[in-house]
């Protein structure tokens, strides 16, 4: 009850009169009540008592929390988190070598941006994962639906379908050499137009869009429970032209990036994000980087850039929170997103171990 | 600037705050600024019943000066020095993060900064058997990392499960989240509630800039002032319970050739009394490492450039070496 009047979530203006008249904590405008603090601020007496609400909001918030009452458990041990974490699911990439890099996968509950310059396969990786995520529990997937987010134009649904009919054969294929009855139940109803029904497709064209977008997903994902992925193609297309004011684009930038933790961290979905890249000249050459500045790369948690290397495209682990740099190569087939040869003939490597849901796969993937 | 109420202090009755209200004095401020003759001859009160209650309110709020030797000797039997579990960056620190200030860990993404902070909760938590606050705004604390940690620490299992008990680890995603939960710790910390938060030492908070960024720019100026109420309550939490508190920040530029500078400004640079950069050795990304050089940018204590070398893998050390102080940021 002693939170300082500062420190509340009111308006810049009502905080400076309420400074100025000398309330100090929350109690003390709790206890004044709406007809006396409108009169002694001045404001009407609808707004004191929104004000009033706010601050009730609060301080409740605050004593159930300390009495250990129910809430948005955002407050744990280490140990409670540990378990959690091994528990959850990965959304595979079908490539092992950048699966294996990743730690199994793309992380749920946090937010993973991929950058590379055009044309090596950002949009192809977030295509692959949007169908990736809807593999069932019983094949080493999360069984979840996908949000895609496109503000460049570039989701072509005749790639998708090609992509979900490679992984569905996959699938089959695993099916029939495991010969088990669930994973057979499984696959009724993962089909071609289950995965394709199961995407969510917004078309945003500019950063208002954008921004609207996300600040409105929360409540679309509570009503679409299921869904563990949100993919933005092209988080940087918006920004990086008509913006006279760069500190608004960084403030903008920063608060979006908030909003995406937030929903990667309450719906335990795993935020995919796709950047471009810049050129920064240096003192005798130019590197690339990536683009939108030096404070977004602080948004997200892991980072992936994907670049080429003569013909071979590679992909490198930039920056994770339990995983070591690296680099590996890839290769986009007819198939999607796959590992250039195929891989050593262990069945389950170390990474798949840890997740007690997955069935060792005693099938790699056929190289076409 | 407290208002002005009844029984705020022996004397002070209602019908003289109605007259002193009627006159334009509201709060404790303008009661002790104003000219006392004055002020009895317009609200018709006595003179001494005036003084008296001034004396006692200068007395109740105004702050008492304390001598240095004092303030030694206090500082002596309440600061204790936390091992980071890095003995080169501890002797950058020397010897380690005190209680009673605020430290700053800042560099480039993928630095560092948040495998260094895993690595201090688990060195407080294992080897002092402290409790450790993780407040995280950027949903980069990975238990699985943590525990890591703690196994190449020691091999003994309960210990370790022990040790991430100690660690309590709060979500905190906008700056109305970090001061409500700064606010609880103050509240649990001067009741003393007996609960499984046992003596607690250390805070962490990674990181305050992405809390912050969000309010700043623009043509709003809130942002300022919430920057620096943040900055007050982690000071005043730092020295009023005896705790270490670490944050982490950005870097910047300037424009995009720019030398890298910290971010959120001059006003926060005022904040924390120790900063240390982060920076990674290679610049490429063509060879992986995990080699990471640590530069002292300001202490009050150690002169500015000296940097040490981490690596981040385990937690192992190579010596430490002092480079030539280059320019301080």
């Amino acid at each position: 009850m002693q939170r300082e009047v500062g420190t509340l979530p009111l308006a810049p203006a009502l905080r400076a009169r309420l400074a100025a008249a000398g309330f100090q904590t929350a109690q003390e405008l709790l206890d004044t009540g709406p007809c006396g603090l409108s009169k002694e601020i001045g404001i009407s007496r609808e707004e004191a008592l929104e004000a009033l609400q706010v601050v009730r909001q609060e301080c409740h918030g605050d004593a159930a929390r300390t009495a250990g009452g129910p809430g948005p458990t955002r407050n744990c041990t280490a140990l409670e988190l540990l378990e959690e974490e091994q528990t959850q699911g990965f959304i595979i990439t079908f490539c092992s070598a950048l699966d294996n890099i990743l730690g199994g996968g793309v992380q749920l509950t946090k937010i993973t941006e991929i950058c590379g310059a055009p044309g090596v396969g950002k949009t192809q990786l977030c295509m692959q994962l949007a169908v990736d995520v809807q593999i069932p529990e019983c094949f080493g997937g999360v069984a979840g639906e996908a949000v895609f987010i496109d503000t460049e134009g570039s989701f072509m649904v005749d790639r998708v379908v090609d992509i979900a009919a490679a992984c569905v054969q996959h699938c089959h294929l695993i099916a029939e050499a495991q010969q088990e009855e669930d994973l057979r139940k499984a696959l009724e109803t993962f089909s071609l137009e289950n995965i394709l029904s199961h995407i969510y497709y917004f078309r945003c064209r500019d950063y208002t869009e954008l921004l609207a977008q996300v600040y409105l997903l929360p409540e679309f994902l509570s009503e679409h429970s299921k869904v563990r992925l949100v993919v933005i193609d092209g988080i940087a297309f918006p920004f990086r032209h008509d913006f006279e004011d760069l500190s608004l684009r960084t403030r903008l930038l920063n608060g979006l990036a908030q909003q995406l933790i937030i929903i990667a961290n309450d719906h335990k979905a795993a935020v995919v994000l796709t950047n471009q890249m810049t050129t920064r000249l240096g003192q005798s050459q130019s590197t690339l980087v990536p683009a939108l500045g030096e404070s977004w790369g602080h948004a997200a948690t892991v980072r992936l850039i994907f670049h080429w290397d003569n013909s071979q495209r590679l992909a490198t682990l930039y920056k994770s929170p339990s995983q070591k740099e690296s680099t590996i190569a890839y290769h986009i087939t007819s198939h999607g997103f796959r590992d250039v040869q195929p891989p050593a003939a262990t069945p389950s490597s170390g990474g798949t171990e840890l997740n007690p849901r997955k069935r060792p796969r005693t099938e790699e993937e056929k190289q076409h | 600037m407290v208002v002005l109420r009844a029984g705020l202090c022996p004397g002070l009755t209602e019908d003289m705050i109605q007259l002193l209200r009627a006159n334009g004095i509201r709060t404790v401020v303008d009661f002790v600024s104003s000219d006392l003759e004055d002020v009895a001859r317009k609200c018709s009160l006595s003179y001494k019943a005036l003084v008296a209650v001034r004396r006692v309110l200068l007395a109740q709020f105004s702050a008492f000066p304390t001598n240095g030797a004092d303030l030694y000797e206090e500082l002596k039997s309440s600061t204790a020095i936390l091992p980071t579990g890095s003995p080169s960056l501890d002797q950058l620190l020397d010897s380690g993060l005190y209680t009673g200030e605020v430290t700053e860990l800042m560099g480039a993404p993928g630095s560092g900064k948040t495998q260094v902070c895993l690595g201090i909760a688990a060195s407080v938590s294992l080897g002092l058997k402290q409790h450790v606050l993780f407040l995280d705004s950027t949903g980069g604390f990975t238990a699985s990392r943590l525990y890591q940690m703690l196994q190449a620490r020691t091999e003994d299992e309960e210990e370790q499960l022990e040790a991430l008990q100690r660690i309590q680890v709060v979500r905190v995603f906008n700056i109305y989240e970090v001061l409500r939960a700064l606010q609880e710790l103050r509240d649990r910390l001067s009741q003393q509630v007996v609960s499984s938060m046992g003596p607690l030492k250390m805070v962490l908070l990674d990181s305050v800039s992405a809390v912050i960024y969000p309010l700043l720019g623009g043509r709003q100026s809130e942002g300022l002032a919430l920057m620096m109420q943040l900055s007050r309550e982690l000071k005043t939490l730092a020295r009023e319970f005896s705790l270490a508190v670490v944050v982490t920040n950005q870097v910047t530029r300037d424009s995009s050739s720019g030398p890298l500078k910290p971010a959120l400004g001059r006003s926060w640079s005022f904040v924390p009394s120790t900063r240390v950069l982060l920076e990674s050795k290679e610049a490429t990304w063509d060879k992986a490492t995990t080699q990471r050089a640590a530069t002292l940018a300001k202490s009050p204590r150690q002169p500015t450039g000296i940097q040490a070398e981490l690596d981040i893998a385990n937690g192992d050390v190579l010596e430490p070496s002092l480079v030539t102080p280059t320019q301080g940021l």
